[in-house]
């Protein structure tokens, strides 16, 4: 999820359902969505909808990757020591759009059927195999997980829902974990990345 | 009320059978009213939108089919989360349910699940003088390690097994633990 997540290219059209069914599932939540209200907002036929999203499951995934690349953009990291900022800022974006938020984690977590839910698992690798080649591949594959664990909607939902916390306190456990699971690794960076 | 009661058990109890040969998204009311043998009707009268049906599976399918191991120490914490992570990769489509019930926007005023208490009453024992921000921040963290989300993200993302995901779970739990400034805590 970090930087470069990879989104199919979207035809115009596309764009502009995935857009006006994100604006409706703010406004009424993705229960109650209708296809004939989704071709109104987005000023097309229903059937040009259907074509493109044959069911709703279609056009939930395909929706869920949108808002992730779009709404939930993330800066690019150049460092794998950098992730915590990064995901300080996810976190925020995530609570400024709650139910956008709702709509991206439960679909990450529908098995092969639904979206990927590590997309930022090859950046987090380039980045670590870069900075820190001499892990051995569990250690490299627990920090990897557990970084893209952390840089993902989940944990927002999680902190919110199961601890109350607050966008601010959200924010700053998220980063302080990403932060511990970095401590593992802080002193073993290859000497070309230090200057 | 306990006529009622035992529809919801039985709606559960027939989707759980109907989750073994197809998706959550694949089991529409009509087919679950005809397993049960009663109305669709009455199966909105008791889950009014899809997302309450999920919810309440996912707990049910918690309390019969992952029961929680009690805990009190870091170690029969891992033990019990390991016991976990094999029964979900025993019965992947219920707990597939349990991590998509647990990333939905609560349908009704939802506690806190069992497991964050079991935490938080843990580390109120382990490490009774630490302050408050820096419990909820282990707190939040390891519950957040022993997710359905966890399990499934990696199995689904980094195609691992349970015996990888518990190794991953072990190593991101001791980096968590070893910020703790009581290093006694910070053992396996």
């Amino acid at each position: 999820m970090t930087g470069s997540t990879a989104v199919p290219a979207l035809s115009g059209t596309q764009a502009a359902i995935l857009a006006a069914y994100a604006e409706l599932i703010e406004e009424v939540g993705s229960d109650d969505v209708s296809y004939r209200v989704i071709a109104r907002r987005a000023g097309i036929a229903q059937r040009t909808v259907f074509r493109n999203y044959p069911t709703r499951v279609d056009l939930l995934l395909a929706t869920a990757a949108w808002i992730e690349a779009t709404v939930f953009a993330r800066e690019e990291s150049h460092s794998i020591f950098d992730i915590p900022l990064t995901i300080r800022d996810a976190m925020q974006r995530y609570d400024a759009r709650p139910e956008l938020a709702h709509v991206v984690a439960e679909t990450a977590m529908r098995g092969v059927s639904g979206a990927a839910p590590s997309p930022g698992r090859a950046q987090l690798e380039r980045l670590l195999d870069a900075e820190v080649p001499s892990l051995d591949p569990a250690e490299r594959r627990a920090v990897v997980a557990a970084l893209s664990h952390l840089d993902s909607v989940g944990t927002w939902v999680t902190f919110r829902r199961e601890f109350g916390m607050d966008r601010r306190d959200i924010a700053d456990a998220a980063a302080w974990a990403a932060e511990a699971v970095l401590d593992s690794i802080r002193d073993r960076v290859a000497p070309r990345f230090i200057s | 009320m306990e006529e009622s009661v035992d529809t919801a058990t039985a709606i559960l109890a027939s989707a759980a059978v109907l989750l073994r040969e197809r998706t959550f998204d694949d089991i529409s009311y009509r087919a679950l009213a005809d397993e049960v043998g009663i109305s669709e009707r009455t199966i909105y009268r008791q889950y009014p939108t899809r997302a309450h049906l999920l919810a309440a599976l996912s707990n049910w399918i918690e309390q019969t089919r992952f029961p929680l191991p009690p805990f009190v120490t870091v170690s029969d914490f891992r033990a019990a989360v390991h016991e976990r992570f094999r029964a979900f990769d025993a019965s992947p489509a219920y707990a597939y349910v349990g991590a998509r019930a647990s990333a939905i926007s609560p349908t009704l005023d939802a506690e806190p699940a069992y497991i964050t208490r079991a935490i938080e009453a843990m580390l109120d024992v382990a490490v009774p003088t630490l302050n408050r921000r820096d419990r909820r921040r282990v707190a939040a963290s390891l519950r957040y390690f022993s997710s359905a989300m966890f399990w499934a993200r990696l199995r689904t993302g980094f195609d691992l097994d349970a015996g990888e995901i518990c190794d991953a779970f072990d190593r991101a739990v001791g980096t968590v633990l070893a910020k703790l400034p009581d290093a006694t805590l910070a053992e396996p």
